[in-house]
């Protein structure tokens, strides 16, 4: 059985990355729960399948004219990389700032737009929101190209305070206005043609030209403005050191990292009208936010290291988005340890269960928790994972069953093989019930270090409940 | 080393070819071949989410367009991942598969003639074979790319020998590879960032370059080529140029790219006049403050340079052809 210590480093790694076999927990306990918090704010080197190698076998995946490319290219990094956490938070900030190839159509600017994610994941939610701002795809998604001086676009301005920092019910339809003239003037160079090429999703004559910022001043609203109760000469940067400092704001991202990492909050639209699960907790992360200036890694700190986090009653709350579900057992097979042609067919796994990268369904994210699972998507998601992780020609999952090989003897009971397998795929802890029918499928095999059986009952085991949730 | 640059060593020529997914035309070119007639043989690797745009376009460098051959499948004339090319005396061409593991021949007009290879790491074996080039007996060189070696082979595929395997000379990953008039053997070792040298009998002889963006240094080269006076020209692929080395490796000059509209691309947009006129309006060599130090990031924002050059190649006329993977098209220089 598993100590307190290990389930707990598991249930961090399921949250704060993609989940962790065996072995690196093994390595995350050796230097404990607090210091491996830190590993995951602050990772050292990054190691991870070579850009380069993923480039030179993939040219889509480096050229970006379709809209799965840059899907791919984000899959290979949450499947092979030592910095979890940094792409869980690059998944976090595309799940608010939702934008999609459906209208942008360039792969390689909403690209761009993740590595921005990824650059500014756990730093200044102030730095981000500018960035946010100045983002070519987020420009084109929201239509501030067409945000001029005389004819305001309100697009942006609008889900800037509804969606992406403050939430309905702490502004008015005015500070949407003011807001909104504050980027007048912010758009894309090249606008004419580069807007052109993207209605028309043209690649000629010679592929993609990627997109980037550019500030029009003869197109910009120098005029007063009266924005959230201050008045001034504004612009967007004034504008989003106001938002910054609302406490509405600290609150919004409280919310959402409480919801994201540790039990499933409703949709936002209606945050207005129902409380948070756990209000101390929003109440500790907002004021984490204001005492160290608005800085999302110590928010997140103070989350993790947190008795909300860590409690027996938060663990398997959460059901894994498709991506997470399909990165998760990526890592676990270690079948891309080199670019393969099957990252596609992988990829495309997530798009089965409801989840296509770089494509929400609406500027409003995912809608998540239980709302990921219906009888099509479980399925989906059931025969993935069981598929992927009982197959042990995969190098991960080959050695898994090497090493349980070697641990059985003919004297092993079928609970103790249950018990290896759970260790091996993550300390994964199940209930009784599922316990029962893994002991009873592991008694009808042989005892001892039986390859095959051990294989199928890997594949039973991530067609648990709780392998599918986090 | 050498800094000193031969500005006018290469000039550039034209451009050949746009995107087009089927056709006249490439997608996601990986290799140009200047065939005994020199006939171009442009091979297109396509992407994975579709099966078309793979193929071989047979063109030439006044824009002439001669058909194309191969295409997606596992069956005889097909590849999945095609990347290198290569032609033999004969005037056959010779096309890698990085996914199917074996090499495949064609007569010059693009019949299928034969197939060799099969995965492993054995003697013979190949696993992801990539760079291919035949020497003045006709046996042919393939880069064994995760076998970490050069393995020789006659045209129809009998094992001969093996370089690189070992010691000093020991490649990793290796690309593309050329020989020259003496049958010695260059490697784009793409995974020390250098180029290595051996001789016919397989001796290692030099190794030129190392990892950096200084002149005469390489970032993944991708391919390199040979001309008749010994100057060796280097697809610097991560750095997105082309360097000249003299025969003794020192750098002579470096192309970033001058890339123009194409015969094929001018049809394309005096057709589509509204794509067009919004295009003059476009300024796509501005300067930009980027926030990331980064080659690729900068081909992919101007047009001109080199994006992924993936291969350079010489025909008998002396002209260079640059591949260019993520611009789908060729820039041609000659020699100044």
């Amino acid at each position: 059985m598993l100590d307190a210590n290990t389930e707990l480093i598991a249930h961090l790694l399921r949250r704060a990355g993609f989940g962790a076999n065996r072995q690196e927990l093994a390595s995350y306990q050796s230097i404990g729960y607090e210091a491996t918090v830190e590993e995951l704010l602050n990772p050292r080197e990054e190691q991870r399948l070579s850009e380069y190698l993923i480039r030179r076998f993939h040219p889509e995946l480096s050229g970006m004219m379709g809209p799965l490319a840059s899907g791919e290219n984000w899959l290979y990094r949450m499947a092979t990389t030592n910095a979890p956490l940094r792409e869980k938070m690059t998944l976090f900030w595309h799940g608010i700032f939702a934008t999609g190839y459906n209208k942008v159509i360039h792969g390689k600017a909403l690209s761009d737009q993740t590595r921005m994610f990824r650059r500014h994941a756990t730093g200044s939610f102030r730095t981000l929101l500018l960035e946010l701002s100045r983002d070519p795809a987020m420009i084109i998604w929201l239509d501030n190209q067409d945000n001029h001086k005389d004819a305001i676009n309100e697009n942006y301005g609008r889900e800037l305070l509804e969606l992406f920092s403050m939430g309905v019910g702490n502004y008015t339809e005015r500070d949407i206005k003011e807001c909104a003239r504050a980027f007048t003037g912010w758009t894309i160079a090249n606008r004419e043609y580069m807007e052109l090429r993207s209605q028309r999703d043209s690649d000629w004559p010679y592929g993609r030209i990627s997109w980037h910022f550019e500030f029009h001043p003869e197109d910009h609203d120098e005029g007063e403005k009266e924005f959230l109760g201050e008045r001034g000469n504004f612009d967007g940067e004034d504008i989003i050191d106001i938002i910054c400092k609302q406490p509405a704001t600290a609150r919004f991202i409280s919310r959402h990292l409480y919801s994201f990492f540790v039990a499933d909050e409703p949709p936002v639209p209606e945050w207005p009208y129902t409380p948070p699960a756990d209000q101390n907790a929003i109440d500790t992360l907002a004021q984490a936010y204001f005492e160290h200036d608005y800085n999302i890694g110590e928010m997140l700190r103070v989350l993790f290291n947190s008795d909300f986090f860590k409690a027996e009653e938060a663990r398997y709350r959460k059901v894994k988005s498709p991506v997470e579900l399909v990165a998760g057992v990526l890592r676990l097979t270690g079948e891309f340890d080199r670019p393969r042609y099957e990252i596609l067919e992988r990829f495309s796994q997530a798009s089965y269960m409801g989840q296509i990268l770089n494509n929400p369904p609406s500027v409003e994210g995912w809608h998540t928790g239980t709302d990921w699972l219906n009888s099509g998507t479980l399925v989906e998601r059931i025969n993935f994972a069981s598929k992927q992780v009982g197959d042990a020609t995969k190098p991960g999952i080959g050695s898994m069953v090497d090493r349980i090989a070697s641990e059985m003897k003919e004297s092993s009971s079928p609970e103790m093989l249950v018990d290896a397998c759970l260790e091996e795929v993550g300390a994964l802890s199940v209930d009784e019930d599922t316990r029962r029918v893994l002991v009873d499928f592991s008694a009808r095999g042989s005892r001892g270090g039986d390859r095959q059986h051990i294989a199928d009952l890997l594949q039973m085991v991530a067609a648990t409940q709780e392998f599918q949730r986090a | 080393m050498t800094t000193t640059q031969e500005t006018d060593f290469l000039v550039y020529d034209r451009a050949v070819g746009m995107t087009v997914m089927e056709g006249k035309g490439f997608y996601y070119p990986v290799d140009t071949i200047a065939g005994n007639d020199d006939r171009l043989y442009v091979i297109s690797r396509s992407k994975e989410e579709t099966v078309r745009g793979i193929r071989v376009t047979m063109c030439d460098l006044d824009g002439g367009y001669y058909g194309n051959f191969g295409g997606y499948g596992f069956g005889g004339g097909q590849f999945v991942w095609p990347a290198c090319g290569a032609v033999d005396s004969r005037g056959r061409f010779f096309i890698s598969d990085e996914r199917l593991h074996r090499v495949t021949a064609y007569d010059p007009t693009g019949n299928y003639l034969f197939h060799w290879g099969h995965a492993g790491s054995g003697e013979g074996e190949l696993d992801s074979p990539s760079g291919l080039a035949f020497d003045s007996k006709d046996n042919i060189y393939v880069a064994d790319v995760y076998n970490n070696r050069v393995q020789k082979f006659t045209a129809e595929g009998e094992f001969v020998s093996v370089i690189g395997a070992e010691g000093p000379g020991a490649v990793s990953l290796p690309w593309g590879l050329a020989t020259d008039g003496q049958d010695n053997v260059y490697v784009a070792d793409f995974g020390n960032d250098c180029i290595k040298k051996f001789s016919a009998r397989g001796d290692f002889l030099a190794r030129y370059g190392g990892p950096g963006r200084a002149d005469g240094q390489f970032t993944k080269p991708a391919s390199v080529a040979v001309d008749k006076d010994g100057y060796i020209y280097v697809a610097d692929w991560g750095n997105e140029r082309v360097q000249v080395l003299d025969a003794d490796g020192r750098f002579v000059t470096k192309l970033r790219g001058e890339g123009t509209i194409s015969d094929w691309a001018a049809n394309f947009l005096s057709i589509n006049r509204e794509e067009a006129a919004a295009r003059a309006t476009a300024d796509l060599e501005m300067d930009i403050d980027f926030v990331i130090d980064d080659p690729h990031e900068e081909s992919s924002h101007i047009e001109k340079y080199f994006w992924c050059p993936s291969s350079v190649r010489l025909d008998s006329r002396g002209y260079l052809y640059v591949t260019e993977t993520n611009r789908h098209r060729i820039q041609v220089y000659r020699r100044g």
